[in-house]
């Protein structure tokens, strides 16, 4: 090719001068040389519209948390810790006392003690230096309230967490008898005394545990939302639960080290696609592609997004949430076609490491 | 479940480029919109007007929710106001929600984090209407309506349009869907447990809602009133309806 040296211009140099169209002229395939043997269709990071990024999951990263989770979606990095502390039921406001015997009715009332109680609590820091856009030491960004709105609201409505894990009882039966066990020489009238009166005692909410589920993103390159989700599903996966009991002498919860993992019900997993158009400044008509996991560039010169959370654990593809705003490309057409790419990419995630280890 | 009529007043602020109070389904809202006027040096766009929209609860600060809801809002109303025509320009939305449904079974604490898709309804289109107050010149205005999908005792599936805090907590998923007058889907929230078939569905209850007033303007104009208890209110005509008051009683001196 013999273009004049004056107009020449280096990826980079046309990348920053003019995103939009250099996206475009990457995605139509325009001033690509006849020897590359790359697909006609190509994003600027060389990956098909339909092509995300490869996921890699690193579980029990952090020492002190109870779970946690490393997620890396190729340049964008999360790291989930999930602490768990106790909250006694005195210190709940408008605490209904809860029996034993108690059986769910459904699931409403699960979720509706966790979000009662607050017994999940996400927050998202993104002012970690991740990215040039994301100053430190200001207040959360619009884009890291949003982020964690929507992280609190797809764990309440998945009903991931079931409350019966997070409850503490106290069972006088079982302690007495297990104070019998372990304290031989106690009196034995004193001993009467106390199986007497705790024969009839029924077991007794004394707390509930509190997770704290705490993102940082290490670097930032675009789809903040599939990554954090990741995150928080591996961190859940992996965190344990100290057993805890009541110990009635000291009137305190006492815990003994971590055994019990938490279950979670299903895998629902996130699915994000930016829609880029190829008529700047909100023209309508022309071309659209709908780019799978965009990168940060994309992102920005993109005002239509699409994310779908699916779960496709049961066999049957269940969705759990869409969110689609910014544009009218995607219509009622378009988001049935998007599940089938969203069944994809669960399929895909859900080969990861992070779930079969267990 | 059957609502009221939706109500509106236009202009009720007189000191804001453009207002309106809407009322449905147990939400008010009020709205003001200023603009365009100049940005902020810090906010600026060179080739489009900045759309600024800022949500009020009804009680106690905003919070992470208000945030989500405004970043939504803020990208539908962008697409529907022509943007491109104010270039460093500012469009400023203000949202204070006055009520909403009052509710014994479902606890509700003054703060929440967690997303309630039935208020988009109330907001888009008090927006809408302030923005036509305003006369912020728009592509298209928008509609918008929430369905809840509960199931019943026998195992059948219930669309509910527009539903009470009760229904979202026993429904088994909440769609939030706005269209715009050229019957194209501008957002799509949803959230619960659902296949893409009850997603379908939600998507048609919703689309003859919010889209309808063509086909209903057919017949003839005095029967509209009588049709809405059918398939809840006809939210396109109510839009169009209200407009009409306001411009009649503003030329009434010119009678």
């Amino acid at each position: 090719m013999d273009t004049p040296p004056t107009l020449s211009l280096s990826r980079s140099t046309f990348a920053k001068l003019s995103p939009h169209p250099y996206l475009v002229a990457n995605l139509t395939g325009q001033g690509r040389s006849k020897s590359n043997s790359s697909p006609a269709c190509c994003r600027t990071n060389g990956r098909t519209p339909q092509q995300a990024r490869p996921l890699q999951v690193h579980p029990s990263s952090l020492t002190h948390a109870h779970g946690s989770a490393l997620v890396r979606n190729g340049d964008t990095t999360v790291i989930c810790g999930v602490r768990a502390e106790i909250l006694p039921v005195s210190n709940i406001p408008q605490y209904r006392p809860r029996s034993h015997g108690e059986v769910d009715s459904d699931s409403s009332s699960s979720s509706r003690e966790l979000r009662d109680y607050d017994l999940l609590v996400p927050n998202i820091e993104l002012a970690t230096g991740c990215a040039t856009q994301f100053l430190p030491g200001v207040p959360p960004t619009t884009l890291a309230q949003t982020l964690s709105t929507r992280v609190y609201s797809l764990l309440h409505s998945c009903h991931l967490v079931d409350a019966a894990d997070l409850r503490i009882w106290h069972n006088p039966k079982d302690s007495s008898s297990s104070e019998a066990a372990n304290a031989q020489d106690k009196m034995d009238e004193d001993e009467d005394a106390n199986s007497h009166k705790e024969e009839d005692a029924e077991p007794q909410l004394m707390a509930y545990w509190v997770l704290y589920i705490d993102l940082l993103f290490v670097s930032f390159d675009g789809n903040p939302f599939d990554a954090a989700w990741t995150a928080v599903l591996a961190a859940l996966h992996d965190t344990k639960l100290p057993s805890a009991r009541w110990d009635p002498d000291r009137e305190m919860i006492v815990c003994s080290p971590p055994t019990r993992s938490l279950r979670l019900s299903g895998l629902p997993i996130a699915c994000t696609a930016a829609i880029f158009v190829e008529k700047e400044h909100g023209d309508t008509g022309g071309r659209h592609w709908i780019l799978l996991d965009p990168d940060r560039l994309e992102e920005t010169l993109c005002r239509e997004v699409v994310t779908m959370v699916v779960d496709c654990s049961d066999g049957e593809t269940r969705v759990r949430a869409i969110e689609k705003h910014g544009g009218t490309v995607i219509g009622r057409e378009l988001i049935r076609a998007f599940a089938g790419v969203a069944e994809k990419r669960w399929t895909e995630v859900q080969k990861s490491a992070f779930l079969t280890d267990k | 479940m059957t609502h009221l009529a939706p109500e509106a007043a236009l202009s009720v602020l007189p000191r804001a480029d453009g207002s309106a109070k809407y009322s449905y389904a147990g939400y008010t809202v009020t709205a003001s919109v200023n603009g365009p006027i100049e940005a902020q040096k810090r906010d600026e766009q060179a080739y489009e007007a900045v759309v600024d929209v800022i949500v009020r609860p009804a009680a106690g600060v905003g919070g992470t929710r208000e945030r989500h809801l405004e970043s939504i809002l803020q990208s539908s109303l962008s697409q529907i106001i022509l943007i491109t025509s104010f270039p460093r320009g500012l469009i400023q939305i203000m949202l204070q929600i006055e009520s909403t449904p009052e509710n014994d079974y479902v606890n509700t604490k003054l703060v929440q984090a967690s997303l309630n898709l039935a208020i988009i309804p109330a907001l888009l289109q008090t927006a809408v209407l302030a923005l036509l107050s305003a006369a912020v010149p728009m592509k298209a205005t928008a509609t918008s309506s929430a369905v809840a999908v509960v199931l019943q005792d026998d195992g059948a599936k219930k669309m509910v349009v527009d539903p009470s805090p009760r229904d979202i907590e026993s429904a088994q998923s909440v769609h939030a869907l706005i269209f715009t007058s050229h019957d194209e889907l501008l957002l799509a929230e949803s959230e619960g447990d659902f296949t893409v078939q009850d997603w379908d569905q939600a998507y048609e209850v919703a689309y003859n809602v919010c889209c309808q007033a063509e086909a209903k303007k057919a017949g003839t104009d005095m029967m509209i009133d009588d049709d809405n208890d059918a398939s809840g209110s006809d939210m396109r005509h109510f839009i169009r309806s209200t407009m009409e008051s306001k411009v009649a009683a503003d030329l009434h001196w010119k009678r």
